[in-house]
């Protein structure tokens, strides 16, 4: 190892320790963070797509098992990131443990960083498997992988950062779990996991446009399948503009330490 | 050698606003009919490098609030802390103190050598430096046979001694205890005791609060009353015996607490 990343892992100890700290806990609990969301979602893709797929027609000139896949895949990661990092955040506060950490030696950018980092590690393993599991049984091509790459690292960031503030600002389970059920997953449906837009009538076809997870859908369906109901250039610079403000909202919680400490 | 700590005009206004921060930043007090509660008012304390310091006062009196101001948990509304001559919020000054809180606040996901292990790394501990420090830890605080188990199942008494390992993992300067011994069975007590004055004997500075008197008799070379938020009396244990003519600690204390009233 070079003496430079030598110094540099000296130097970032703590972020290093508290990222892997939010992994292992990832890992350890890996039946219910990984495998179940897994599950669900690969159930979305044989009912949806391979039981009644044979009885809708294909859209944009693809296949609707092959069609719903960027968009449940997108789904999944983006709950994954956003409910483990919330989850884990919250219960950190809620136990008074997340004192370990704040009382330490890091800036405030390590650890908001270090505590992002489980909700993408688990988004990944999500990501990853169903990415395998959907090429078994779909044949899903990736058509424009430098896209899916960004439009993916746009979702990991926007999520992971949502799930930190949410944590934060939580004051019960039910409140990140509202956030969940009421917001993220209602968009994702109504983004167009499992329809093109472009196939609504006036004027729910505008209105899904209000609607920021119908962007980051249409990005990584472009990643995927080189279709998308938006130019791509639109879909990723609105996903990545969402990201950015999320990160900003958790840097300044952290800079500040508003809602983190008394 | 400077002071181990140094805190001056220590204000701390729950629920207080940036206004409010401003407003006491420079001396003046909150608009009538603003800001929440004020738990901790213009408080000044010293304590010297090397020293056994004891902070007394009853629930609500602002010692858990004062302990955590200088741990970066809360934010102060006014005043300066110093960490041997470093602001307390400094990398060098946090990486110099280790805190076992009141509350048993540990990682409910981490065994005992995991928490451990963590908890060096996050005091910038090389791996290797903190499987070794993790060892001596467990030794001293008889968590060994209690490595792979996770902090939920360990029983209180084994908390306690955990929570204390984990705070003097990163071998701190200054460690803070704030009721270290609150829960615990009477061997135990002593036990820690023990360890608590062998680590000063090695020149540890130690700031204890306790609702314990004896404790803070048999172990604290110094002891600071405080009620309300403010100091109302600082000397030895023999000396507050004198200053309120009192034969015991928790004569004087009583008699303390009461001349407020």
């Amino acid at each position: 190892m070079s003496a430079a990343v030598s110094a540099l892992i000296d130097r970032r100890r703590g972020l290093l320790a508290l990222s892997k700290r939010e992994a292992d806990r990832v890992l350890k609990l890996w039946s219910q963070t990984i495998v179940a969301p897994v599950l669900a979602s690969f159930l979305f893709i044989v009912v949806f797509g391979l039981s009644l797929g044979g009885r809708i027609r294909a859209i944009d000139g693809v296949d609707y098992e092959v069609f719903i896949v960027p968009g449940l895949i997108a789904m999944a990661m983006a709950q994954a990131a956003y409910s483990n990092n919330a989850s884990s955040v919250f219960q950190a506060r809620s136990d008074k443990y997340i004192n370990d950490v704040l009382s330490a030696p890091m800036r405030p950018w390590e650890v908001n960083l270090g505590l992002a980092f489980g909700g993408v590690v688990r988004a990944l393993a999500i990501g990853g498997a169903l990415l395998v599991l959907a090429l078994v049984a779909t044949d899903v091509p990736v058509r424009h992988p430098l896209v899916l790459a960004l439009a993916l690292a746009f979702l990991l960031v926007l999520f992971a950062s949502l799930g930190v503030v949410v944590g934060v600002y939580a004051q019960t389970w039910d409140q990140h779990g509202f956030v969940n059920n009421i917001v993220i997953l209602p968009l994702s449906f109504l983004g167009g996991v499992f329809y093109s837009v472009d196939l609504l009538p006036s004027p729910w076809h505008e209105i899904s446009h209000v609607n920021p997870i119908f962007f980051l859908i249409n990005a990584i369906r472009y990643g995927f399948l080189g279709t998308s109901d938006v130019p791509v250039e639109i879909a990723l610079g609105v996903t990545a503009t969402l990201a950015a403000a999320c990160v900003a909202w958790s840097a300044s919680m952290f800079r500040s330490g508003r809602r983190l400490k008394a | 050698m400077p002071n181990a700590l140094s805190i001056r005009g220590l204000t701390k206004r729950y629920d207080d606003t940036r206004a409010d921060r401003r407003r006491l930043s420079r001396r003046r007090e909150p608009a009538p009919g603003t800001g929440g509660f004020l738990a901790v008012q213009d408080f000044d304390l010293e304590i010297g490098a090397g020293s056994f310091f004891g902070l007394l006062g009853p629930n609500g009196a602002g010692k858990t609030t004062i302990i955590s101001a200088v741990c970066n948990l809360i934010r102060a509304t006014a005043g300066e802390i110093d960490i041997f001559g470093e602001s307390h919020d400094a990398l060098e000054a946090r990486r110099i103190v280790g805190l076992a809180e009141q509350d048993v606040n540990l990682d409910r996901f981490l065994d005992v050598e995991e928490t451990l292990l963590y908890h060096g790394g996050y005091f910038g501990m090389s791996r290797a430096e903190a499987r070794r420090r993790a060892g001596e830890m467990m030794d001293v605080f008889d968590l060994r046979a209690k490595a792979g188990v996770r902090a939920p199942k360990l029983s209180g008494g084994m908390r306690r001694r955990l929570l204390l390992a984990r705070a003097l993992m990163h071998e701190p300067r200054l460690v803070i205890l704030d009721e270290p011994t609150a829960g615990v069975d009477f061997e135990l007590r002593l036990e820690l005791w023990r360890y608590i004055r062998r680590l000063h004997d090695q020149g540890t500075t130690i700031l204890l609060t306790t609702h314990y008197l004896e404790e803070a008799d048999e172990l604290c070379e110094e002891i600071a009353l405080i009620r309300g938020g403010h100091l109302i009396a600082r000397d030895t244990a023999d000396g507050l015996r004198s200053l309120y003519h009192a034969d015991s600690l928790a004569d004087a204390y009583v008699r303390a607490m009461g001349s407020l009233q």
